[in-house]
């Protein structure tokens, strides 16, 4: 097949290699054809705001770990794989990458890291932005770029790596991410407390600004759920200091899984034009000059 | 006086415009012996509203320029080759410091270490901590994307910014902030942090500050060899046990202290030592405190010495801090090395580094952040002496080619700037450096602002198609 016939005659292409995706989006650059840039699909109400006419481009097949050494606590993998995929190898060595997004496992990496999606434990032990060490990607000329590395501690260059965090596949397709891993908690405790007062709202304030501090605290609807972990003296101190908030029940750890999956958090509809300042135009077209990549899904007009 | 120094020194006041050699001789270098260039002039605005005015002099005139803080970084970054240095040790307001929020907005020439002074009533710290922060800048600490020792358990510059105000190249003023859970706009913040003064000057940055821990122990794990060392903080990394900092001085390093003012109390007879540092809560901190030492004592450690107070902890630490000073006691030079590699293959590529010092009769004293797999593998010499000179730079390249090949980066802290330019080819290819260029574009799009630094030009695509190009 000629190259680039692809994207013009077909509205879905199931990418198999960065090679085939850097000729795809090249080809698509020339002949200013827009593409949707998709993963499993798991973020439908914001692709809705992309370009109805767009040719998808869909990433999932590119799947795969590339490099896990448990020891150096880095892995790097293909865009495509799961959260599920990345939690159940790393688990293995009793770490994590403690991405745990809102909607759950079944996304990709590379679509947690495009959309930068948070979870209940982010506040304490990271958004994406602080877990990745590096990232390969196409931009919209097809130009296949890499940033960062697979170490832990990187200041080679400018940061495309952040850029590309948080951009929702209008500045490149994500093609592979390296992460830093962390140990799991040799302790992890899911509580239910009663809060009952704003007594007790202010104590429990206290315990998550204090050395205390749980991984996680969601208030649902009159319960809140707590998740604590560490060693075991830690997670010891931490139950007495739930007991003083209010009266505590032990719950299912899948309780975190299944409020991730019910994503509590949606994300707003896109009131505005995310990228309206010039700076950031500047930035659109420099590595999408034919504003072919996901038009629209930063709220951004497009003709 | 040039038409441009007659307008600076109309902003700033003609104090704070320097053109005569002799003024200008201590900005020809920065903490990096072996750097010498001199800026056609410098210009050191004294309030926000100066340094915009400054800036949009700089852009009115087409005129290049290198930003500085305290100049005491690493990569020969702030040096301004005939160009205009504009420096902003100045600016040196802390604007404000929230203690509910836990966060301080300061202006660029604020030295890293007063931040902490005035974070410290409220029980709190500014993390990050180089080993120049009783000099250096939070500025020049955004542009560095600085990092420290306590960077192991806390993270870089980059997770503790959360805002900051910079004025462009080109004048205009950009408020960039840290994207909340439900952003929607790209990640500039990110991107501007550790841009090494390529992308604009900064007006003032908000930062985290982070509540100093309940319980801290500072311990010295005394080893015989180098590579039971290393295999020990593999092997602490691996137990999934997260040190505030863990750092690694060698026999090389420990002499120059212990020779030194600095003089800590490390055993002279080791072969290497670690610093380890344990903090947070009190709750199951003397688990962690019991695990590294048993890790310690397995792979070979003759002695661990716990700090019993703070006097002592800031002993030891500050021999750990100065050292790069201390090496000035050894040779007029100090080749200073700065790459990461992964924490499982420390040892042998420690061994790989002695090897290749010995072969080129040369001193390499190691003095890194272990944990994270950053090597500073220094080398004192006398740069007047041609042959030395020449296997020092043939042993650094030699070792930072085998840090690349080992899966490593160049940089991990200190920045590119001058001094590792020539590697970034080895690192990244092409069209990445292409798509740094770009970036770089975007926010610098006449590319004045300290040029030639961090990506060589000629790998910048349309280099040469740019307006008002400066090579």
């Amino acid at each position: 097949m000629a190259r680039g016939a692809r994207s013009a005659q077909l509205k879905m292409t199931r990418v198999s290699n960065t090679v085939e995706l850097s000729d795809i989006v090249r080809d698509a650059h020339d002949r200013r054809t827009r593409l949707r840039i998709t993963g499993r699909g798991t973020w439908p109400a914001r692709a809705g705001s992309v370009a109805a006419d767009a040719a998808e481009l869909e990433l999932s097949a590119l799947t795969g770990i590339v490099e896990y050494v448990p020891g150096d606590l880095t892995l790097t993998a293909k865009a495509g794989t799961t959260i599920a995929e990345i939690d159940a190898a790393t688990l293995a060595n009793g770490q994590w990458c403690p991405l745990l997004p809102w909607g759950g496992d079944d996304g990709t990496l590379g679509a947690t890291f495009a959309t930068a999606t948070h979870g209940p434990c982010s506040t304490t032990l990271g958004a994406p932005r602080d877990h990745a060490i590096g990232l390969e990607f196409v931009d919209g000329t097809g130009a296949v770029i890499r940033a960062g590395g697979r170490v832990v501690k990187n200041v080679a260059g400018f940061d495309l790596t952040r850029l590309l965090v948080g951009s929702w596949g209008s500045l490149g397709a994500i093609t592979e991410v390296s992460v830093r891993l962390r140990a799991r908690p040799a302790v992890d405790e899911t509580w239910i407390v009663r809060v009952e007062d704003g007594a007790a709202v202010s104590r429990l304030d206290t315990l998550r600004r204090g050395p205390l501090a749980p991984l996680a605290v969601e208030a649902l609807d009159g319960r809140t759920l707590v998740r604590i972990g560490g060693n075991a003296a830690f997670v010891a101190a931490s139950r007495e200091a739930l007991k003083s908030i209010g009266e505590i029940h032990s719950a299912d750890p899948a309780s975190w899984i299944r409020l991730r999956v019910s994503d509590p958090h949606p994300r707003a509809p896109l009131a505005s034009n995310a990228v309206a300042d010039p700076l950031a135009q500047r930035v659109k077209k420099q590595f999408d000059p034919a504003h072919i990549l996901n038009p629209g899904i930063m709220g951004e007009q497009y003709a | 006086m040039t038409d441009l120094s007659i307008e600076l020194t109309n902003i700033v006041g003609a104090r704070h415009v320097l053109e005569r050699a002799t003024e200008l001789l201590v900005y020809e270098n920065d903490a990096l012996p072996g750097y010498h260039k001199r800026p056609r002039l410098a210009v050191f605005p004294g309030t926000r509203d100066e340094v915009i005015a400054v800036v949009r002099a700089l852009h009115a005139a087409r005129a290049p320029f290198v930003p500085r803080g305290a100049g005491t970084g690493l990569s020969g970054g702030a040096l301004a080759d005939d160009v205009v240095l504009l420096g902003l040790q100045r600016m040196r307001k802390i604007i404000s410091v929230d203690p509910a929020a836990r966060t301080a907005t300061v202006e660029p020439g604020v030295v890293n270490v007063n931040l902490t002074k005035a974070a410290a009533p409220f029980g709190l710290h500014y993390a990050p901590d180089p080993s120049s922060q009783s000099a250096c800048t939070i500025g020049g600490n955004v542009a560095e994307n600085s990092g420290g020792p306590h960077c192991l358990k806390y993270g870089v510059t980059l997770n503790h910014v959360v805002a900051a105000t910079v004025v462009l190249p080109g004048g205009d003023i950009v408020k960039l902030e840290r994207p909340a859970a439900d952003h929607t706009g790209y990640d500039l913040l990110g991107a501007y942090i550790g841009s090494e003064g390529c992308f604009g000057v900064t007006l003032d940055v908000t930062v985290r500050l982070t509540p100093n821990p309940e319980g801290v122990f500072t311990m010295l794990a005394d080893f015989t060899s180098v590579d039971d060392a290393a295999r020990a903080t593999s092997a602490i990394v691996a137990a999934g046990i997260l040190p505030a900092a863990l750092e690694l001085m060698d026999h090389g390093t420990i002499e120059c202290v212990e020779s030194s003012i600095y003089a800590a109390g490390y055993p002279r007879d080791a072969a290497a030592v670690l610093l380890i540092e344990v903090d947070g809560a009190l709750a199951g901190l003397d688990d962690d405190v019991r695990e590294v030492q048993r890790i310690c004592r397995d792979c070979g450690a003759r002695e661990i010495r716990t700090a019993s107070d703070t006097t002592e902890r800031a002993r030891l630490w500050q021999g750990r801090k100065k050292s790069f000073g201390a090496m000035g006691r050894m040779a007029p030079h100090l080749a200073v090395q700065d790459a990461v590699v992964p924490r499982t293959r420390l040892a042998p590529i420690l061994a790989r580094i002695a090897e290749i010092g010995a072969r080129y009769r040369i001193t390499v004293c190691n003095v890194f952040h272990a944990g994270d797999g950053n090597l500073h593998p220094n080398v004192p010499y006398n740069g007047n002496d041609p042959d030395e000179t020449e296997r020092v730079h043939s042993a650094m390249r030699e070792i930072m080619e085998m840090c690349i090949a080992e899966g490593g980066t160049i940089t991990g802290e200190h920045g590119v700037g001058l001094d590792k330019i020539s590697y970034m080819e080895s690192l990244f290819p092409g069209d990445s450096l292409d798509a740094m260029c770009r970036l770089r574009d975007a926010f610098d799009p006449e590319r004045r602002a300290n040029p030639g630094k961090v990506v060589p030009s000629h790998r910048c695509r349309e280099w040469l198609a740019a307006p008002g190009a400066h090579s």
